[in-house]
């Protein structure tokens, strides 16, 4: 592929593709000329197609702040930049386009790291846009100063600190077509401020990566002959698919694949929705809190399509009782991650959508697995998700996951904090369709519920419900953000599954801590729907089974953003639950001993 | 979703057979997320070799080399960089000792930075040379003379109370004359780390031809 293809909006490969799901149209093309360094970015966005920005004004980046004003992009102001970051993470997974935050210098930009590394690990595309103290200063240890592309270096596919008016905008448009195209991730641009200031009267030109950049397309034809023919060999083939497939847009081709050839699929955490979770071939989730049929099959599979997947510790367990017999076939964009935690058997580069072509053509037999599905399906009767219900002892948190779930549209889109409520709103939905699942994954960043919801909002659909799951812990970390929805009049309902504890610490202290629970007692917790009343949102609070159906209707009715305070079991578990490090098989389910 | 009187949790967990009574797999991998029998092999242990990379002179580029090392992780020998036959180009060496998977996850993680042009373990007939100077103390002259003779060095300073001689060599050659030196008394010692190139007509790099200069 020649690099011409580079990512632009008027040509270039499928995946190059803008996803279409903008609430406006993309913004016209200029035709009055750039005089600063700052409009020649804003110039390079709006050639791009971004139409909208989460940022935090501050005086490094105010030139840039200055030239969105003549703009018609839309910019989102948010309480923090760490709420920017994530509002922007969260409209790259939805949207599928690279989400833009701004901040200024030094706390600005320091306030972003925890975002961008957040983006960085889920491989989420995102360009940060930060202010830098004029490039006089820099070295000086000047007012606001930081060295923020040496901080954000390791937690960014790419960063540019920008030395030139003339060239800012090219460089804005790089670091956007860098964030998109090839395995996702963040990129960041540091602006000093006399070069936004600066005069120059170049257009940036289109946004394309630089020739050094050369993401594989599909992958080599004999590696896929062979890797076919391993998988129409297997006894108990089984598809894993990671949240590379929903960034590479082929979750219909990986549905195709799967029915056609009658394969089990598991997901990642990343890749929930890639698969339906309601068709009888999904076993839903692997992974340490994934269900126990999932867990069953990835353990005892002869033969491992694994689709967009970094193998991580939290699905794996400890490799080395990880799939011990499967040969492994792993497509990724990415070369360095086949075989970097599990030895890759067929290794075949390329992006999923066309290797899953390839396989598609290459598979000309399905594998013969009645059997092998037979006893998946006795797994699943066997270890269904589950959980007690004393109806007159505090509201398990599940049920009302249940509850929110039947209550709402199958596309509604899902943002989490992280933690247990994090894992029930995983285990007891039911996903089925890509990009409605948004999370911190990798990172595992407390927090990223309430600003990804915003984020989502905008890149939603109107008629898209946008719910946010929170527990009391996370949502305490941002809750400022509400000021935001506030402001903006989005329609997204946040559900506090408040125990009181910094919950999953809980557990885990329970659990292998001796019950010694130092520091995850949260019992100063104020009361969040008063809160979200404060900030003018409209708050909701359930302590009883019997409220739930009526106060979770009556929320998700509301126009607006609400907040429901759901007072739950504080001692529940999650449950099934591999331990840190263990064997996906031997998951533990409620009331075993961990 | 099952009701229940008590809210006790169930003695024996929720549904289906416990581990202990699970299908279990035959196999196992190591540690390093590799299939093996157990009964034979164990981990593959680590070796040194020469990683070569040419890049594109870029700020920043040493800092995104030498950040990916100590991120995961790797053993850093030795680390040299220099310029080349081009001007936007330099050449980065870097000496590593590292068990097999990770190596081959070095050239792969070095090939994914942007100014990273090409990259690749070096054969073990690669022509490889280290420089050290060594500054000793001067007072037997004549014997420091002959040892940096016989390991065909030379001598760049001498003076009344020190002497600093030259040393090229493979690392092998350069630790067996240090050897030999150090009973004269070392002062300072600084060594370049080790540089290389492919063999003959054999590529150190492959440039494609939308990357030529």
């Amino acid at each position: 592929m020649s690099s011409e293809r580079a990512v632009t909006r008027d040509e270039g490969g499928e995946a190059d593709e803008p996803t279409e799901k903008r609430d406006e149209a993309p913004t016209r093309e200029r035709d009055d000329p750039v005089s600063t360094g700052a409009e020649s970015v804003v110039r390079a966005l709006e050639n791009a197609g971004v139409s909208h920005l989460f940022g935090v004004q501050g005086g490094a980046i105010m030139p840039v702040y200055d030239a969105l004003y003549d703009s018609s992009m839309r910019h989102v102001t948010m309480a923090h930049e760490q709420g920017a970051v994530h509002a922007a993470d969260a409209y790259g997974i939805v949207s599928g386009d690279p989400g833009i935050c701004m901040a200024t210098s030094g706390p600005g930009a320091t306030n972003l790291v925890t975002g961008i590394a957040d983006a960085d690990m889920d491989s989420d595309p995102v360009v940060a846009l930060t202010g830098q103290v004029p490039t006089d200063f820099v070295g000086s240890d000047a007012f606001q100063e930081t060295d923020t592309t040496g901080v954000t270096r390791p937690i960014t596919k790419e960063n540019y600190f920008a030395t030139d008016a003339d060239d800012v905008g090219d460089t804005v448009g790089e670091a956007f077509a860098m964030a998109k195209r090839g395995r996702q991730g963040p990129t960041l641009v540091d602006l000093p401020k006399d070069v936004t200031n600066a005069d120059t009267d170049r257009e940036p030109g289109r946004a394309r990566t630089p020739d050094t950049y050369r993401p594989p397309e599909t992958a080599d034809e004999t590696s896929v002959t062979a890797a076919a023919d391993a998988f129409a060999d297997a006894d108990r083939p089984v598809i894993l698919a990671g949240g590379g497939v929903i960034k590479a847009n082929a979750s219909d081709r990986l549905r195709e694949f799967a029915k056609e050839h009658e394969v089990p699929v598991v997901t990642t955490m990343p890749g929930i929705g890639a698969f339906p979770e309601d068709h009888e071939l999904s076993l839903k989730w692997a992974g340490m809190h994934g269900t126990g049929y999932a867990n069953m099959a990835l353990t005892m599979t002869d033969c491992m399509l694994a689709v967009g997947t970094r193998f991580d510790d939290r699905l794996t367990g400890g490799v080395e009782t990880f799939a011990p017999d499967a040969e492994i076939i792993h497509v990724d964009i990415d070369p360095a991650e086949i075989s970097k935690n599990v030895e890759a058997d067929y290794g075949l580069v390329g992006d999923a959508k066309a290797v899953l072509a390839q396989l598609g053509a290459g598979v000309n037999r399905s594998p013969d697995a009645a059997e092998w599905r037979e006893q998946v399906a006795e797994w699943k009767r066997e270890y269904p998700l589950d959980y007690h219900i004393d109806e007159d002892g505090p509201v398990k948190p599940q049920f009302v996951v249940e509850a929110v779930d039947a209550a709402t549209e199958d596309d509604t889109v899902v943002t989490t904090g992280v933690g247990q409520h994090q894992m029930w709103a995983c285990q007891y939905w039911t996903y089925t369709e890509p990009r409605t699942w948004v999370s911190s994954h990798g990172l595992g960043t407390m927090g990223y519920g309430l600003p990804a919801a915003i984020g989502a909002r905008f890149a939603a659909d109107d008629e898209q419900s946008v719910v946010c799951f929170d527990g009391d812990g996370s949502f305490l970390m941002t809750c400022q953000e509400l000021t935001v929805a506030v402001r903006e009049e989005l329609d997204i309902t946040v559900f506090v599954l408040n125990n009181e504890f910094i919950g999953m610490v809980r557990q885990w202290q329970d659990g292998f801590f001796e019950g010694r629970r130092m520091a995850s007692e949260y019992n100063w917790m104020p009361q969040f729907d008063v809160l979200a009343e404060a900030f003018g949102a409209t708050g909701f609070r359930i302590d009883e089974y019997d409220e739930v159906e009526e106060v979770v209707e009556s929320a998700l009715d509301h126009d607006g953003p609400a907040v429901v305070d759901v007072h739950i079991d504080p001692e529940e578990d999650v449950f099934p639950m591999v331990p840190s490090g263990g064997d996906n098989g031997l998951f533990a389910l409620q009331g075993d001993h961990l | 979703m099952s009701s229940d009187d008590s809210n006790e949790p169930p003695a024996e967990g929720l549904g289906g057979p416990a581990p202990e009574e699970r299908p279990r797999p035959e196999g196992r991998r190591n540690s390093q997320g590799i299939r093996i029998d157990p009964e034979v092999e164990a981990e593959r242990p680590p070796r040194r070799t020469t990683i070569t990379a040419l890049v594109q002179n870029q700020p920043g580029v040493l800092s995104k080399v030498s950040g990916l090392f100590s991120r995961r992780q790797y053993n850093i020998e030795s680390l040299t960089v220099g310029t080349t036959q081009e001007p936007e180009w330099s050449r980065i060496t870097v000496v590593v000792e590292e068990p097999e998977p990770n190596i081959d996850q070095i050239e792969k993680q070095l090939d994914k930075l942007v100014p990273v042009i090409h990259t690749r373990e070096l054969d073990d007939d690669a022509v490889t040379r280290e420089l050290v100077l060594v500054k000793l103390e001067a007072e037997e002259p004549d014997k420091v003379h002959a040892i940096t003779e016989m390991y065909d060095g030379r001598t760049l300073d001498a003076g009344p109370r020190t002497i600093t001689v030259e040393l090229t060599g493979s690392e092998r050659k350069i630790d067996d004359a240090l050897d030999a030196l150090r009973q004269f008394g070392v002062r300072e010692i600084a060594r370049t780390g080790q540089t290389a190139l492919a063999r003959g007509e054999t590529k150190t790099s492959v440039v494609p031809d939308r990357l030529q200069p």
